[in-house]
């Protein structure tokens, strides 16, 4: 595959407005603490990046074709939570092994693919609005963890855990699995956005969705795909999650889902659809990472005035590409 | 329909007391289930409900759960309005919007217990139950500086910005003064094991050397304790929750080395107040006044005393 | 003759550095009616843009009232008492007429709107435009022409000296022509300077006292209106001569390849049966509002249908549009900017979007779809930059485009609704050989139009729709504007004596 030669390109400020700020944050944490750029505080920010970007690369496909999920944070939760009843109920009759994990992961990714498939169905089949059906969804799965939970948390079994604690913690490498998924989600993602029928039509989509439809595009499969997969991803980051820390909770996934719409934005998707990069909601969430990591790791701020900083980075991000945005 | 039938039965089998006596309604109001100790405050404000209504069949309870200040100010309008209650239990979620609903109960005639958050204008209430805040974060700042006799240095995990943790804060700092301890970093992990757990990972990249940690809360201390294991440091010697989770105070219990101790601070205080305030509506026993529980220290010699391996905390 | 308005001395315009205008000179004079003609692309638009304060102008001079005046914003021309109307209406579809006509500057008593005074003053505007349409009716009920007063009434609001006009009439029925060609009389008597732009010769002839033509981006000739006719300002504008501008019909068609029978659109067409052969070009006239897209989207699977319909001898089922394209049958919209092509993309990605399936086997072959954007630009002379969005193409450009992208999903049966609307007349010749070569290539095509000669030239055979029926069928001589005209107004004989017509 080889693309031919292009017409020259101008430097968009859309293309590198959202690299110039995390270069930007990246100089100054260098700056203000030497262990900014260690080897263990790199491989810290990607890993606890990596929940909310796989999460991320998803929802970059439901916004780039016109829709919004505002229920990931609550699936992740509740994910989390159905995996944990799973793998201590099975843990008697198993054991603790490779099974039982398998088990668990394979209730995650189902767990999130039938999500994800009753949200994208509301969505196509009936036509309502995205907005509502995952702000409904975002209630009823947060409201199902605390009740599976009841009320207090979910904790896997101890010895489960410590066999399963690998997948987060262990690696190839030196690199752990974390990032290593995260980067395999983005590189597909990438692909799949970029070269791929499936790309092209959720760009088509969001664009004007009725042009795709007089242009013979299955409008609703797509849609419907989009959500399916982006529940499927949210199974993906629960593997990661749970051996984290082996708990789920009504708190778990708090606001995961305005993280990963933000990232997405901050990267140069558009919001309203129609357009979106895979590789820039990935600069977007190294750059919300970051920002927390920075504010941790010096004492320049007032920890009250974190909530403002992240704020006014996002703003920022966001307005240094505003100039290329398709179509003024 | 099968309470209604049961009530039915239940006033079939008790007849003349019933109809002779009045029935009294108390309400409860509390926050939601949505971190670990409210969950534990939750498991026993329902179980003491349903065995003290099983203990006094003239008193009816009405209990409710919000998710926020709004709906817990809705909540206690639609007590006073639809149920008629005689008296009133709330935990407020935040004091400066509950105060003015709070009153309105005691207003029309009701008895109010408040728990745990004091409301914005004192003397509202009739019996004050609650937790000793600023006792928490001396007895947690003691121990430190007991453990630490030669001083050290530690990192301190704070909760969400609220007046709660402010006075723990600063019981804990007035409790270390003059002992050589040193706090390199304070930042809020909002008792949140996940943000926890990225507070104390950067806590491990800032700082090379960390005696202790005084994560303030057993969630926290979750997330701090999995930042240390996967950073594999060795410097540590201990982190000091606080709250009496269950798991936590098993550990501490079993002798765990980096668990040496625990600080209470009850979700149990709600069963303390409910059952006060059912006291005070059977019987002339006088129940008013400030009821403060206070903050124990726990070590594996008393632990299994304050271990609850029900509770869902 | 009275001093001008408004007029534009050697004004040039350049985007980075391609300059599209080159120093254009145009002058409005008060109390006339001025028209702006010339193909696609050869500059009008930018024209109108900048004399109405949306564009700068790069060099030359804007004199108002013979002084130099620089027009910052849209905003300042208004204050100065120039209006521009949009071809796309810049209307708030779901306020109200009043709303809408009031937008930006409501009368107020205190705090509140002075609503009885603003009804009053939109009767009064209205009324003067010989307009009866009520100041609370919501925009969007409103039929095209309507909309079309609305937006005069605005500018009749502010004062308007100067009314600039985009294709005022191309979205209109010929009805609706008359009725706006007499009010921009009534509004030239009142003193208003207009200038408007059409692709519609004879209406330029019928109301024009100026004519300014442009072609590629400098005025080619300006002067007063009746110094030309019809046939000589075509040829002004395309720059050659211009002759039949219909190709020669077919004299050979071949076996049946579509049989609709009984298809019904709910709410908008009822009982439709013909049949399509192979190679022959099917005319469908009828006003608007007849059914006659709406009962086509439904044959293509964009609406719920009911009906049997074979293709090919073979019974079909068709709910969407993609089963449609499955069975070689496609439909291309009248709607080319909001149905048929992404503005907001390059040519590319909507050149293919149609057929992406042939681009792609797991991969996209993004090299293959660039050879197919060179073929298509060859095939069917679309001009433009490929680096462009689609949106800043010309109307023109847009629809061979469309065109270019329907015809590679290789349909064997094409419906094409309003083949030249809003375009040129040199590439509406251009775009009549494309239809004609492809029923020589043996496809089966339908041609929707509002334009009877269109209908006429182009088609084999004409089908007169009325009021969501096929009111009758016209072929060869038979298929005169007077017979089409009769049967979708519903009056006198129909050609087919096996219909009943009240």
């Amino acid at each position: 595959m080889s693309d031919i030669a292009k017409p020259p390109r101008q430097i968009q400020m859309g293309v590198i407005g959202p690299i110039l700020a995390l270069v930007i944050l990246v100089a100054m944490g260098a700056a203000m603490n030497p262990n900014f750029l260690g080897w263990d505080n790199i491989t810290n920010v990607l890993a606890r990046s990596a929940f909310i970007g796989i999460i991320a690369v998803g929802m970059t496909f439901v916004i780039t074709a016109g829709g919004l999920d505002l229920s990931v944070g609550s699936m992740a939760a509740f994910v989390a939570g159905l995996m944990i009843l799973v793998m201590n109920k099975a843990l008697p009759t198993m054991g603790v092994g490779v099974p039982v994990v398998l088990l668990g992961m394979a209730v995650a990714l189902g767990a999130g693919l039938v999500a994800g498939l009753v949200n994208g169905l509301l969505i196509t089949r009936l036509g309502i609005e995205a907005f509502i059906v995952t702000l409904g969804s975002m209630g009823i799965y947060r409201s199902l963890v605390t009740w599976l939970a009841d009320g207090g948390t979910l904790s896997l079994d101890f010895g489960l855990r410590t066999f399963y604690q690998p997948v987060y913690y262990g690696g190839l490498f030196g690199i752990s699995w974390p990032i290593i998924v995260f980067a395999v989600v983005v590189v597909l993602g990438e692909i799949l956005m970029r070269s791929t029928a499936f790309g092209r039509h959720c760009a088509a989509i969001g664009s004007n969705d009725q042009v795709a439809r007089y242009s013979s595009v299955r409008v609703a499969r797509v849609r419907l795909l989009t959500y399916v997969m982006l529940g499927v991803l949210v199974g993906v980051a629960t593997i990661m999650y749970v051996p984290r820390l082996g708990s789920a909770s009504s708190a778990t996934g708090l606001l995961w889902e305005l993280e990963a719409i933000a990232a997405v934005i901050i990267g140069g998707t558009v919001l309203k659809g129609g357009f979106g990069r895979v590789w820039g909601t990935v600069i977007g969430v190294l750059i919300l990472t970051l920002i927390g990591n920075i504010l941790n790791l010096t004492d320049f701020v007032s920890p009250y005035l974190n909530g403002a900083i992240q704020g006014a980075i996002i703003v920022l991000a966001v307005v240094l590409q505003r100039e290329s945005k398709p179509g003024h | 329909m099968k309470h209604f039938v049961s009530a039915l039965a239940l006033t079939a089998a008790l007849a003349a007391p019933a109809f002779a006596q009045d029935t009294k309604v108390i309400g409860v109001s509390i926050p939601a289930a949505t971190h670990g100790w409210a969950g534990g405050m939750n498991y026993f404000a329902k179980t003491t409900v349903e065995r003290l209504e099983a203990t006094y069949p003239q008193l009816d309870f009405v209990l409710a759960t919000a998710s926020d200040p709004a709906k817990q100010v809705n909540d206690i309008e639609d007590m006073l309005a639809t149920r008629k209650i005689d008296a009133l239990v709330v935990l407020p979620f935040e004091s400066e919007p509950l105060t003015g609903p709070v009153q309105n109960v005691r207003n029309a005639g009701a008895w109010v217990t408040v728990v745990d958050r004091g409301l914005a204008v004192p003397g509202i209430e009739n019996l004050y139950v609650a937790g000793d805040n600023p006792g928490f974060g001396r007895v947690s700042g003691e121990y430190m500086a007991s453990k630490m006799t030669s001083g050290g240095k530690i990192v301190v995990l704070r909760g969400i910005p609220t007046t709660i943790d402010n006075e723990r804060v600063a019981g804990f700092q007035s409790a270390i003064e003059g002992k050589n301890i040193e706090v390199l970093g304070m930042e809020h992990g909002n008792w949140n094991r996940d943000t926890s757990f990225t507070v104390m990972q950067d806590f491990l990249s800032k700082h090379p050397q960390i005696d202790a940690v005084w994560a303030s809360d057993d969630d926290m201390a979750v997330g701090v304790l999995a930042a240390i294991e996967a950073a594999g440091r060795k410097d540590i010697q201990f982190v000091l929750g606080g709250a009496g989770m269950k798991e936590m105070i098993k550990r501490t219990m079993d002798g765990d080395a980096m668990i040496p101790a625990n600080v209470t601070y009850p979700p149990s205080m709600i069963a303390t107040a409910i059952e006060i305030t059912a006291v005070g509506m059977v019987s002339a026993a006088p129940v008013s006044g400030n009821f403060i529980i206070g903050s124990v220290l726990v070590t594996p010699e008393n632990a299994s005393t304050y271990y609850y391996p029900d509770s869902p905390f | 003759m009275t001093t001008p308005v408004l007029a534009l001395s050697g004004v040039s315009r350049s985007f980075g550095p391609i300059e599209v205008l080159h120093g254009v000179d145009i002058t409005l004079h008060p109390g006339r009616v001025h028209a702006l003609i010339g193909e696609n692309g050869a500059g009008k638009s930018t024209t109108m843009k900048i004399l109405a304060g949306y564009q700068p102008a790069s060099s030359g001079v804007i004199l108002l009232d013979g002084q130099p005046v620089t027009l910052s914003s849209m905003g300042d021309a208004e204050a100065r008492g120039i209006s521009m109307i949009h071809q796309e209406f810049n209307l708030a579809e779901q306020l109200t007429v009043e709303q809408n006509i009031f937008l930006g500057r409501e009368l107020k008593r205190g705090p509140f709107l002075d609503k009885p005074a603003m009804q009053a003053t939109t009767r009064d505007l209205l009324a003067r435009l010989d307009c009866h349409a009520a100041p609370d009716r919501v925009v969007s009920s409103l039929s095209n022409s309507d909309k079309q007063m609305v937006e005069i009434a605005k500018a009749l609001l502010r004062d308007t000296r100067v009314l600039v006009m985009d294709e005022p009439t191309a979205v209109l029925t010929q009805t609706e022509t008359a009725v706006l060609m007499a009010q921009v009389r009534v509004l030239r008597d009142q003193g208003t300077a207009v200038l408007f732009t059409s692709h519609k010769l004879d209406e330029v002839k019928a109301i024009a006292d100026d004519l300014t033509i442009m072609r590629d981006g400098a005025v080619v000739w300006t002067g007063p209106a009746s110094d030309l006719d019809e046939h000589q300002m075509a040829e002004a504008m395309v720059g050659r001569e211009v002759s039949d501008l219909y190709p020669p019909k077919s004299t050979t068609v071949g076996e049946v390849v579509l049989q609709v029978s009984g298809l019904s659109v709910p709410g908008f067409a009822e009982d439709i049966s013909f049949t399509l052969r192979k190679g022959e070009i099917l005319g469908i006239a009828g006003l608007i509002g007849s059914g006659r897209t709406e009962t086509f989207e439904g044959l293509a699977g964009l609406r719920p249908a009911k009906g049997a319909v074979r293709i090919k001898g073979r019974p079909v089922t068709i709910r969407h549009p993609w089963q449609a394209l499955d069975h070689g049958l496609c439909y291309l919209t009248e709607d080319r900017k909001t149905r048929g092509l992404l503005l907001q993309k390059g040519m590319r990605d909507n050149l293919t979007l149609q057929a992406l399936h042939k681009f792609s086997q797991v991969f996209l072959n993004k090299s293959a779809e660039d050879a197919a954007l060179d073929q298509a630009i060859a095939d069917f002379d679309i001009r433009g930059s490929r680096s462009v969005i689609v949106g800043n193409l010309s109307g023109g450009n847009q629809q061979k485009l469309l065109f270019a992208k329907t015809m590679l999903s290789d349909p064997d049966i094409i419906v094409i609704d309003e083949p030249t609307r809003g375009i040129d007349i040199g590439t509406k010749q251009q775009m009549y050989g494309f239809i004609r070569r492809l029923a020589e290539q043996g496809r089966a095509i339908v041609v929707i139009s509002s334009e009877m000669q269109e209908v006429i030239g182009l088609s084999d055979r004409v089908l007169v729709m009325r009021r969501g029926r096929i009111a009758g069928e016209l072929t060869g001589d038979a298929a005169s504007e007077d017979a089409i005209v009769r049967l979708a107004m519903g009056v006198g004989q129909a050609a087919t004596p096996d219909k009943e017509f009240v």
